[in-house]
C-alpha cells in the first residue's frame, strides 16, 4: 500500500519533444515525478476513497495528504481547498458566492482582460468590467470608481493568460479591505470578496493567499506540469458557496463525485515541484526571453540580401504588456502588418509551435478581447503572437526558433511589399507603405526602445507588487 | 503569370488543386468562401476548422490567402430558396444553387474584378471552352451539381482534379504530407455538415408530427415528425417495423400525412415522362444519344428531351420534385432542369 509521499530531491526529466513547443500557456506536459506519483492510483490503489475497508482508507489518506501538500504551496490548509475538474469549474464555483448573499443586486466586478471562463461565468450574474491600461495593468482609478456598494465579488486574474501581465493583487486587496471597513462603518452588510484566477501564475510566482489577500483563488494543474482535468478553488473562512454538483457530499458538499485521486496526486506533485524551482525557472525563462526579444528585433533590420526587398526596412516588433510586471515565460509580441495566423502555420512546418492568444479564442476566429482591451489596432492584433516558454525549452531551441521566426516574419513582410513587382526599388515610398504603425501606446515596447531602456534605465522598484522579487518574474 | 483565385474549402480536393496550380506556375490566391458562420444546433463555429485547414494548406504553399464573405447572399440565394422549397413539400438541391449563384457567379465576378485570369475549385469535372465535361473518375463526377454554372464562367474555370481519380488525389495528398489527406469527406450540404438536414430544418421551419398511412388501405402505420422531412421514394428512416420495406409515395402537406407503399411498382414511384422547370441548357441537345442523370451518382439513362419534358422508353423511378435532372451527350454535360411537381 502506498501512502502519498511528498516529493524530495527527485531530479526531473522533462519529456523530450522533437518539436519546439512555445505555447506553455496553453498546456504543459506532465512532469515525470507527477506521472510516477499518479500511476499507482490508476490500478493498484484504485479504491474509492469513501469505501469502508482499510485499503480504501489508505487511498483517502493519500488524497488528503496530496491536498495538504497542494494547499501548503499557496500557504493554505488542505481543508481550505475544493478540488474541481479544472480551473473553469473552480471559477464557476467561486462565482456562486453571488448566489448565497442576501444583499440587493449582488454584482461581480471583473477585469476586461479575464479569460473566457471568467467572462462567460460573469455573464450569468449582474457584472461590470474594469478596464486595463495599455500595458495590461488594471486601471486602479477606474476600479475604485466601479467598486460600488452592490459589488460582492471582485475577480482579477493574478497573471493574464495572453500577456502574462501580473496584476497588483495586494494593492487591490488593500483597497477592498478599506471598502469593507467603509461599508461596516455605514452599517452596510453587503460582503465583498476578492477572487483571483492564478492558473498561469502558479508555476512562476510565489503565491501566498494571506499575502495576496484573496478570499478565493483558482488553481489549475494543466498549466504547471500537472495533469489535465483537475483544478482547485481555495475558499477563505466563512465564505458560503453553492455546490456545482450534488450527490455523495465530497469536497465539503460543494463538488460531489468520486475524488480524482491520481489527478490530485499529480497536481500536488507538479505544483510542489514548480514551487521548489521558482527561482531557477524564472532565471531560465528570463534568459530565454531576453534572447528572444533581442533576436526578434532583427525582423526590422534593413534588407540587404534580396534584390526584391533591398533597402526596405521592415517594422520593429512590439513587445506587448508591461515588461516589468510580466511572467518571465511570456513573450507576447506583435509584428505589425504580418498575419500571425500565417506565421503559426509556417512555423509549425518548421516544428515550432506558437499560438495567437488563448486557444479557445483563436479557434473561434474572433479577435482577442485582451489585445483589444489594451488598445491594439485590428492590424496589430492580427499580427500578434503569444510565445510562452516552459520546461520543454532549451537555450539552443530558443536560439533556433528565434532565427526561424525572424526569417519567416521577414519573408512575410517581403511578400506583402506593395511594390513587389518593382524589382530593385531602393527605398520604400512612405505613402505607399503597408506597414503603418498604430498609435503608440505607452507600454508597447518596441525593440529599439527595449535596447535603449536596457542601456539607460534600471527597472524601478515596484511597490505595488506582491512581495519582494515578484516584479519582473 | 496567370492569376488564379482558387476556392479552398479545407478539403483534400481543393488542397490538392492548390498544389497543382502552384506547381504549374500559376499566381494562386486561395480563397475561403465564408457562406455560413452561424452556430447550428449542437454545433458551434462549424466553419472555423475548415477555414483553418484551408489556410494551413495555402500558407504552407506560401500562397496569398483571403476570406471572402458571401454570407448575406448565400442566405438569400441558397438557404432561403432551400427552405421555401422544403416548405412546399419539395426536395431541393442547395449545392446546385450554391454553385450557380455563389461559386460560379459571385466568386467568379469578384475574382475577375480583382484581375483574375481564371478561377478554380476542387470539383471533379472538366472544362473545354464553354463545355462542361464529366470527370475522369465516373464515381466522383460532380457535373450533376455544376450544370447550371454560367458559360462565361466555364471558359474561365479550372478544375485541377477533374482529370484525376479520387484515390489518386488522396495518394497525392498523402505523398505531399497534406494534413487534410485523411480528412473526413464532407457529405450533403456544405454548411449543414454534421448537424444533418433534419436538425437544420427543424430550426427554421415549424413542423408537427403526423401520421404515416398505407396508400392502398389508408390505415395508419406509424408516425412521422414532419411531412417536409420525407422525400418521395425514400425507404429508410420510416421505422415501420420489419418485413418488406415501405416507400414514401405521396405527401399531403395540408393534412400533414405521409403515404407509403410496399409496392415498389406503385404508380407514384415510376414515370415515363418527367416535366422539368427552370431548364438551363448549356448547348442545344442533339437529336439522338441523350442520356440523363436523375440523382448524383445514379446511372445514366437514355432519354428523349422535348419541350422541357423527359421521355423515357421504359418507366424510371421518379426523383422527388425539386431535384435536378441533368442531360449528357457522351462526356459533355448539356445542362438540365429541376423536376416539376
Amino acid at each position: 500500500m502506498s501512502i502519498f509521499t511528498p516529493l524530495s530531491g527527485i531530479s526531473i526529466t522533462v519529456p523530450k519533444l522533437n518539436l519546439i513547443y512555445l505555447d506553455h500557456a496553453a498546456a504543459t506536459p506532465l512532469c515525470q515525478p507527477a506521472l510516477d506519483a499518479m500511476l499507482p492510483y490508476f490500478q493498484r490503489d484504485f479504491f474509492n476513497p469513501s469505501a469502508p475497508y482499510l485499503p480504501a482508507k489508505h487511498v483517502r489518506l493519500a488524497y488528503e495528504a496530496a491536498k495538504d501538500e497542494l494547499a501548503h504551496v499557496i500557504g493554505a490548509k488542505g481543508a481550505d481547498l475544493v478540488i474541481t475538474s479544472g480551473a473553469t469549474e473552480s471559477i464557476s464555483l467561486a462565482f456562486s458566492v453571488l448566489e448565497t448573499v442576501s444583499s440587493p443586486n449582488p454584482t461581480a466586478l471583473i477585469l476586461a482582460t479575464e479569460h473566457a471562463a471568467v467572462l462567460e461565468t460573469a455573464k450569468k450574474y449582474s457584472h461590470k468590467k474594469v478596464t486595463v491600461k495599455s500595458d495590461g495593468l488594471i486601471d486602479i482609478e477606474g476600479f475604485k470608481k466601479q467598486l460600488t456598494d452592490e459589488v460582492v465579488l471582485v475577480s482579477v486574474s493574478l497573471a493574464n493568460n495572453e500577456l502574462g501581465t501580473i496584476q497588483p493583487l495586494a494593492e487591490i486587496a488593500e483597497l477592498i479591505r478599506k471598502v469593507r471597513q467603509n461599508r461596516l462603518s455605514r452599517g452596510l452588510k453587503t460582503p465583498l470578496y476578492l477572487h483571483s484566477d492564478a492558473s498561469q501564475a502558479l508555476s512562476l510566482m510565489d503565491i501566498n493567499v494571506a499575502r495576496l489577500g484573496v478570499d478565493l483563488l483558482t488553481l489549475n494543474a494543466a498549466k504547471c506540469g500537472g495533469p489535465k482535468g483537475i483544478g482547485a478553488l481555495f475558499v477563505g473562512h466563512g465564505i458560503k458557496l453553492k455546490p456545482v454538483t450534488v450527490g455523495g457530499g465530497q469536497e465539503r458538499g460543494l463538488r460531489a463525485g468520486t475524488e480524482n485521486v491520481p489527478g490530485l496526486v499529480g497536481f500536488s506533485v507538479a505544483a510542489k515541484y514548480a514551487h521548489g524551482h521558482l527561482n531557477s525557472s524564472r532565471k531560465k525563462y528570463q534568459g530565454m526571453a531576453q534572447i528572444l526579444r533581442r533576436e526578434l528585433a532583427h525582423t526590422s533590420i534593413v534588407a540587404q540580401d534580396d534584390e526584391k526587398v533591398k533597402g526596405n526596412q521592415f517594422p520593429e516588433p512590439i513587445f506587448l504588456g508591461n515588461l516589468k510586471h510580466q511572467l518571465a515565460s511570456f513573450v507576447p509580441v506583435c509584428f505589425p502588418g504580418v498575419d500571425a495566423e500565417r506565421l503559426i502555420y509556417k512555423l509549425e512546418k518548421e516544428g515550432i509551435l506558437v499560438s495567437t492568444g488563448a486557444a479557445c479564442a483563436a479557434n473561434k476566429g474572433t479577435k482577442s478581447h485582451v489585445l483589444t482591451a489594451i488598445g491594439l489596432s485590428d492590424t496589430e492584433i492580427a499580427g500578434s503572437l503569444r510565445i510562452s516558454l516552459g520546461s520543454t525549452n532549451s537555450i539552443e531551441q530558443i536560439e533556433h526558433a528565434a532565427k526561424i521566426i525572424v526569417e519567416t516574419v521577414r519573408h512575410e513582410y517581403a511578400r506583402a511589399l506593395p511594390c513587389k513587382q518593382h524589382i530593385g526599388m531602393k527605398n520604400r515610398d512612405e505613402k505607399n507603405c503597408c506597414f503603418s504603425r498604430g498609435s503608440g501606446a505607452t507600454a508597447r515596447t518596441s525593440a529599439s526602445a527595449l535596447q535603449r531602456q536596457a542601456l539607460t534605465t534600471r527597472p524601478e522598484k515596484n511597490n505595488n507588487s506582491l512581495s519582494e522579487g515578484e516584479s519582473n518574474v | 503569370m496567370s492569376k488564379v483565385f482558387l476556392g479552398m474549402s479545407g478539403g483534400v480536393d481543393s488542397s490538392v488543386s492548390a498544389v497543382f496550380l502552384k506547381e504549374q506556375g500559376y499566381d494562386v490566391t486561395g480563397v475561403y468562401m465564408k457562406n455560413w458562420s452561424e452556430d447550428l444546433p449542437g454545433m458551434k463555429c462549424p466553419w472555423a476548422e475548415d477555414l483553418a485547414d484551408a489556410k494551413r494548406v495555402a500558407v504552407g504553399l506560401d500562397l496569398d490567402f483571403e476570406v471572402w464573405d458571401f454570407e448575406e447572399e448565400y442566405k438569400k440565394r441558397v438557404v432561403d430558396y432551400m427552405l421555401a422549397e422544403f416548405r412546399n413539400g419539395r426536395t431541393p438541391n442547395p449545392d446546385v444553387m450554391c454553385n450557380e449563384q455563389i461559386k460560379f457567379k459571385l466568386f467568379y465576378e469578384r475574382a475577375m474584378s480583382r484581375g483574375a485570369d481564371y478561377i478554380a475549385t476542387g470539383h471533379y469535372a472538366r472544362t473545354e471552352g464553354e463545355k462542361l465535361l464529366r470527370a475522369i473518375d465516373e464515381n466522383k463526377d460532380q457535373t450533376y451539381f455544376l450544370y447550371r454554372m454560367g458559360l462565361e464562367a466555364t471558359t474561365k474555370t479550372l478544375f485541377p482534379v477533374g482529370a484525376m481519380t479520387k484515390p489518386e488525389v488522396k495518394a497525392f495528398a498523402v505523398d505531399r504530407g497534406l494534413d487534410v489527406a485523411t480528412k473526413k469527406e464532407s457529405m450533403g450540404v456544405c454548411f449543414v455538415g454534421e448537424v444533418g438536414m433534419k436538425d437544420f430544418l427543424s430550426h427554421y421551419i415549424d413542423v408537427a408530427p403526423g401520421e404515416i398511412r398505407d396508400i392502398e388501405t389508408d390505415t395508419v402505420l406509424g408516425a412521422h415528425d414532419g411531412a417536409i422531412f420525407y422525400t418521395i421514394g425514400q425507404r429508410h428512416g420510416l421505422y415501420l417495423g420489419g418485413g418488406l420495406p415501405y416507400y414514401v409515395v405521396k405527401k399531403d402537406l395540408a393534412k400533414n400525412i405521409v403515404y407509403v407503399s410496399r409496392n415498389l411498382n406503385d404508380s407514384h414511384l415510376w414515370k415515363e415522362r418527367i416535366s422539368l422547370e427552370s431548364v438551363k441548357l448549356r448547348q442545344a441537345p442533339p437529336e439522338k444519344g441523350i442520356m440523363v442523370r436523375l440523382r448524383h451518382r445514379a446511372p445514366l439513362v437514355p432519354v428523349e428531351f422535348r419541350d422541357s419534358e423527359l421521355i423515357f422508353e421504359q418507366p424510371v423511378k421518379c426523383p422527388a420534385a425539386g431535384q435536378s435532372a441533368v442531360l449528357y451527350a457522351g462526356e459533355v454535360c448539356l445542362g438540365g432542369g429541376i423536376v416539376a411537381g
